[in-house]
């Protein structure tokens, strides 16, 4: 019998997605004070709402607090799909007000688009949209990234508070404790944060001959979307805006420690090797892969007159794509004409995605290994003699067994990306999208990337619009937390 | 205004380039076709955004946008047209000699007309496509573009932030 669920189990989420709220408002003071501090006041005035929000909302739900405060795996699933949709409802607020969207939807699509690091967005004018404005929208980047829950989790504990680490689709559990795990991955952010934003500040001043302030700006905003492979960029032309070679190095450095799981930047922290995970290797394999086959679409199709030019345009395209960036140094109409293996390469790439625990997206390159390695066994099983036993094993910061249990775990998820790639594909098609852009489009917002072939633009239709921030959303928590959602809504509804 | 200017901009364009063997093209056409014009020497007037960035070897990349909120930003009045359409410009830094800063939030950028070589995936600069400028004129001066501030945003957010601040006192009481 479904059961409805009770006051207390209300009074729990919303108790729960009360916290995160507040947590957002505090990111708010960030963009209000940059607005205050350089005279853009018609901005301050929108943030001074949108925090406004936050904290009415937070602070009612906090005063909600049932006697039983203990999560489940249920509660904790349905908060995490629910903060990840209330806070861009919110965080969209200053946007619209700003005048650079054309409609709450618009501003909605951007907000949901920053909070699951994805990129793609419907802002116009952004050349002359207020720096506040910028900052906020590469916050949400990071607030996804990092993110909103770790912060939680980071300073609050309580019972069951675990559920809402594994809900926001993370699996690694660095430390016995989930709130030091948490800890853990802001100290990563944080050390990431000061030696990103000084590399990309000392380019920018030494090299790019900008001013301290706006050195400072490009760096802060840039290192945000790069580590958290967001892939907003301060300016319209994205990183091609820069002209520089040095700068995309560092940029491509972050977007390296950005697609690398936590697990892997605990390992490096002590010195530990992390080439024998299954993992590793294949990021490093699909990685090259679809790097070559890229170079190879641009050589046949004669794009570039020089191998450094040819090298430099796809090495920086096809990192951004698989670490699910979505920076580009070539402009939208420019990507729509790579055709043939240059599609199929970047296309790839953006469909597998990063590490898993990261802040990338897509099905992530440890369920592809295990994927190909539960391939492999089947093959092994039908070759061997009939009644011989195969044991599976793997390697992922140590020995493993790959149980069956856990390959219909891999296989489901893969499958379930490979279904919301396809679904947005087809919503693209019927809205006479040609089939190439349509499915890049889909893999892009699925996936979390932000590539765009040009089909994202304010006047795109509606449906699409919602398909996507539907795809960001659904590919940014990995189904489970959404799925958990839809089956609460339908108890609250049917249940008795 | 505003008008007066575009007209003016438009007339100076269409009646006076300063290289006359130059093509006038707007940016959207070299998007489009990056290759069509590949090493050409082209005409494009727009607006100069973003910052102006001084190279140790003598010479500024900045961006050109030649969209509609070059000639009629939202803050004086424009209307939501699209994104923007710009490309990246490359010159001698004397070309920016005291011309006045980038537009940005607070201000439109100066408009000029730039005449150079289009260079498309140039391979002494890893790929890069850009117009690499030869000269520049300025059509009209960069200005401040202001910003209204609404009373009643203004007066929402007091009012959220006060009543939060009492949900946050009675939570804490509870």
């Amino acid at each position: 019998m479904l059961l409805r669920p009770t006051t207390n189990d209300l009074r729990l989420i919303a108790y729960n997605v009360a916290r995160m709220l507040l947590i957002s408002a505090v990111a708010g003071v960030v963009p209000l004070l940059w607005a205050v501090a350089t005279g853009e006041l018609a901005p301050a005035a929108d943030f001074l709402v949108m925090i406004g929000v936050f904290a009415l909302l937070g602070g009612i739900g906090v005063a909600l607090k049932p006697a039983n405060d203990r999560l489940d795996w249920s509660h904790g699933m349905v908060v995490v799909a629910l903060i990840w949709l209330v806070v861009p409802v919110i965080g969209a607020v200053p946007l619209f007000l700003s005048g650079n969207f054309a409609s709450w939807l618009d501003a909605f699509f951007d907000a949901m688009s920053g909070i699951t690091t994805t990129g793609l967005t419907l802002a116009q004018d952004i050349d002359h949209m207020a720096s506040s404005m910028i900052l906020w929208r590469h916050i949400l980047h990071f607030l996804g990234g990092q993110g909103i829950i770790i912060a939680a989790l980071s300073l609050f504990s309580g019972a069951g508070t675990a559920t809402l680490y594994f809900g926001e689709g993370r699996d690694d559990r660095i430390y016995p404790s989930v709130r030091s795990t948490s800890r853990f991955i802001w100290l990563v952010a944080i050390v990431n944060g000061i030696a990103g934003i000084l590399a990309l500040m000392l380019v920018a001043y030494l090299d790019l001959g900008f001013g301290f302030m706006r050195s400072f700006f490009h760096a802060a905003t840039i290192f945000m979307a790069a580590f958290d492979t967001g892939g907003f960029a301060p300016q319209s032309t994205s990183i091609g805006y820069y002209h520089s070679a040095p700068f995309e190095v560092v940029i491509a450095v972050l977007m390296i420690a950005g697609v690398m799981s936590f697990g892997v930047h605990f390992a490096l922290w002590r010195r530990r090797s992390v080439m024998g995970n299954l993992e590793t290797k294949t990021i490093l394999f699909t990685f090259s892969g679809t790097l070559v086959l890229t170079m190879i679409g641009l050589a046949a199709a004669r794009a570039y007159g020089s191998a450094a030019g040819l090298g430099r345009q796809a090495f920086f395209q096809v990192l951004s794509a698989h670490s699910g960036t979505g920076f580009s140094t070539i402009p939208s109409s420019e990507l729509a004409t790579w055709g043939g293996l240059a599609f199929g390469g970047m296309t790839i790439a953006m469909a597998l995605g990063g590490m898993a625990s990261s802040t990338s997206g897509g099905v992530k390159s440890l369920r592809v290994g295990l994927t190909v390695k539960s391939i492999a066994s089947q093959v092994k099983q039908v070759l061997l003699p009939e009644g011989a036993v195969i044991s599976d094993r793997f390697y992922q910061n140590g020995p493993r067994h790959l149980t069956d249990e856990f390959k219909q775990g891999v296989m489901a998820i893969s499958l379930l990306y490979v279904a919301l790639y396809l679904l947005g594909g087809g919503i693209g098609l019927a809205a006479h999208i040609p089939l190439q852009n349509a499915l890049f489009e889909s893999i892009s917002a699925a996936a979390n990337v932000g590539l765009s072939v040009g089909v994202t633009t304010p006047a795109m239709p509606d449906v699409l619009k919602i398909t996507y921030a539907f795809q960001m959303w659904a590919g940014r928590l990995e189904f489970i937390s959404v799925f958990a959602l839809v089956g609460f809504l339908w108890s609250l509804a049917r249940g008795k | 205004m505003m008008r007066v200017a575009t007209l003016l901009f438009i007339a100076v364009l269409l009646v006076g380039p300063p290289a006359m063997a130059a093509e006038s093209v707007s940016a959207t056409m070299l998007l489009e076709s990056p290759q069509t014009f590949d090493g050409q020497q082209v005409t494009v007037a727009g607006e100069l955004i973003g910052d102006y960035g001084h190279r140790d070897d003598g010479t500024v990349w900045t961006q050109l946008n030649d969209d509609q909120y070059a000639f009629s930003p939202l803050r004086d009045g424009g209307r939501l047209l699209g994104g923007n359409v710009g490309i990246g410009i490359h010159g001698a830094a004397d070309l920016f000699d005291g011309i006045d800063p980038p537009g940005r939030y607070n201000r439109a950028g100066p408009l000029v007309i730039v005449t150079g070589i289009w260079r498309y995936h140039d391979p002494d600069r890893g790929g890069e496509t850009y117009l690499e400028v030869g000269s520049l004129e300025i059509v009209r001066a960069g200005h401040p573009l202001n910003e209204s501030v609404s009373t009643t945003t203004l007066l929402l957010g007091a009012v959220l932030i006060f009543a939060a601040a009492g949900a946050l006192l009675l939570a804490r009481r509870r």
